[in-house]
């Protein structure tokens, strides 16, 4: 429920185009970065060759492939697609793990800058929505486990 | 014009709180119905949270936006991450409305419920679209006529397009034109649209980060640009931070990193420090001066005017 897929059929087409290559940031300055290498792999079923490499998170998600795209798919699915793998192991960069964990632990990926706001004449800071995000996490990893386990049954 | 929730986001209010100051200045200025909501969380940020958990990034996002629908409200955010974020997620929903449907349903045992009534829209296409070209134009006190200004649209500000429609994704031009208004040359150049690179930095990649960095400035330094204008708190982390830490390492470029919302006040007549110049990591003085020096000239009228008015041959 509510999770990342890949589509195959779509990245079938990616294989013989590349439309993307030619504007993606990442390949234009970033030595060995190239699409068309993890389609390939993705296609031949060779993807977790790609999980522990840097290359997936170097993927800048500037959505200029999806604007390149045919099919309106654009590389950067493929690449969350592997990422969210990745992570699953739990082989994502450190920074993209305290970011996550901060995240869940405060809904937010900072604190309002207090003494600063206060020298600038800027007003108190709204409330945060933090306690509901936290109901809204848990309602949803308990509809996750619903949807696995319907009928309620422990995997023992 | 419609009331509207200002959507800050984590990075402004965690790092750049001048930026927050100039923006509440402008819109100030321009008795613009801007509104603080309570309850907003992190937009939230695409490359954490998506990558992780895609569940969790779009309920979050529904979240925020639920907020807005439901005081009938509209959204505007100085931050392009953020905006970008909340219209992917409101786009996805409404085109798919067996997941909307979901997500509403996790959201009413909250007492919320996302119907994407809310317009989103960032800053700058909300000046250029709402508030407009001419009601700009009025507010100028001092323009910036002679100075030449790199835009950086930032990725987010106008991709994906098929959830922002607000500009072309692969040429722009509603920044630029705020920026003609304002009496600046923007130049054309070849880096203009590339990424600036910050993400680099999130997956402890700093060398890389620099070197996206670097690409650009080095561009702008060989065009002789007095500055870099944008709209982003991350691409200003990138281009006013990760300069400045190239600079302490003697790789100097000199190009100040102004805000939208500064140089907006600038031409309305608030001083650098009012808006918060003076807390960039980059010196921004060069471009103050420089531009207080431009200004100092007479006017061209007076030059016409002291040539039909002196003495000759007729």
């Amino acid at each position: 429920m509510l999770e990342a897929t890949l589509n195959l059929k779509l990245l079938e087409q990616c294989s013989k185009c590349g439309a993307c290559f030619s504007i993606c940031p990442s390949c234009m300055h970033i030595p060995g970065y190239d699409p068309r290498a993890v389609i390939r792999d993705i296609l031949d079923g060779n993807h977790d060759k790609w999980l522990s490499s840097r290359h997936i998170w170097q993927c800048l998600e500037c959505h200029y492939c999806l604007e390149m795209c045919y099919q309106h798919y654009g590389f950067e699915n493929a690449m969350t697609a592997l990422r969210t793998i990745a992570a699953k192991k739990g082989i994502h960069p450190t920074q993209v793990k305290r970011g996550w964990e901060m995240f869940v632990k405060t809904s937010r990926l900072g604190e309002p800058a207090l003494p600063a706001r206060k020298k600038l004449g800027l007003p108190e800071p709204k409330a945060s929505g933090a306690d509901e995000f936290k109901k809204l996490f848990a309602l949803l990893k308990a509809a996750r486990e619903k949807h696995e386990n319907p009928e309620g049954k422990g995997s023992e | 014009m419609k009331e509207f929730a200002v959507f800050w986001g984590c990075t402004i209010q965690t790092r750049f709180p001048f930026i927050e100051k100039s923006t509440r200045i402008v819109l100030e200025s321009f008795k613009l119905p801007y509104r603080d909501i309570d309850g907003f969380t992190c937009c939230p940020e695409r490359s954490l949270v998506n990558n992780i958990d895609h569940g969790a990034f779009v309920v979050t996002a529904a979240r925020n936006v639920a907020l807005v629908d439901e005081l009938d409200y509209d959204l505007v955010s100085p931050c392009t991450g953020c905006v970008s974020n909340l219209a992917t997620v409101k786009g996805e929903l409404k085109a798919n409305p067996r997941e909307k449907a979901e997500v509403n349903k996790l959201l009413k045992e909250v007492g919320r419920e996302f119907k994407g009534t809310a317009k989103l829209q960032h800053l700058v296409p909300f000046f250029h679209d709402t508030v407009g070209v001419n009601a700009i134009k009025q507010k100028i006190k001092k323009d910036f006529s002679g100075m030449r200004i790199g835009i950086h649209y930032g990725c987010h500000m106008v991709r994906p397009s098929h959830a922002l429609r607000n500009d072309d994704p692969l040429e722009p031009k509603k920044f630029d034109t705020l920026i003609s208004a304002l009496g600046a040359q923007s130049l054309q150049f070849m880096t203009k649209m590339m990424c600036c690179g910050q993400g680099l930095d999130r997956i402890d990649e700093h060398d890389r980060a620099l070197h996206f960095a670097r690409i650009k400035l080095k561009e702008l330094k060989s065009l002789g640009c007095d500055a870099l204008v944008l709209c982003c708190p991350s691409c200003f982390l990138q281009f006013d931070n990760n300069q400045f830490l190239m600079e302490k390492e003697g790789e100097k470029f000199g190009i100040p990193v102004i805000y939208f919302t500064e140089l907006l006040g600038l031409a309305m007549g608030y001083k650098p420090e009012e808006l918060g110049l003076d807390l960039h990591r980059v010196d921004c003085t060069p471009f103050v001066k420089k531009w207080e020096s431009l200004s100092a000239r007479p006017p061209k009228e007076d030059a016409i005017d002291d040539g039909l008015n002196a003495p000759g041959d007729i």
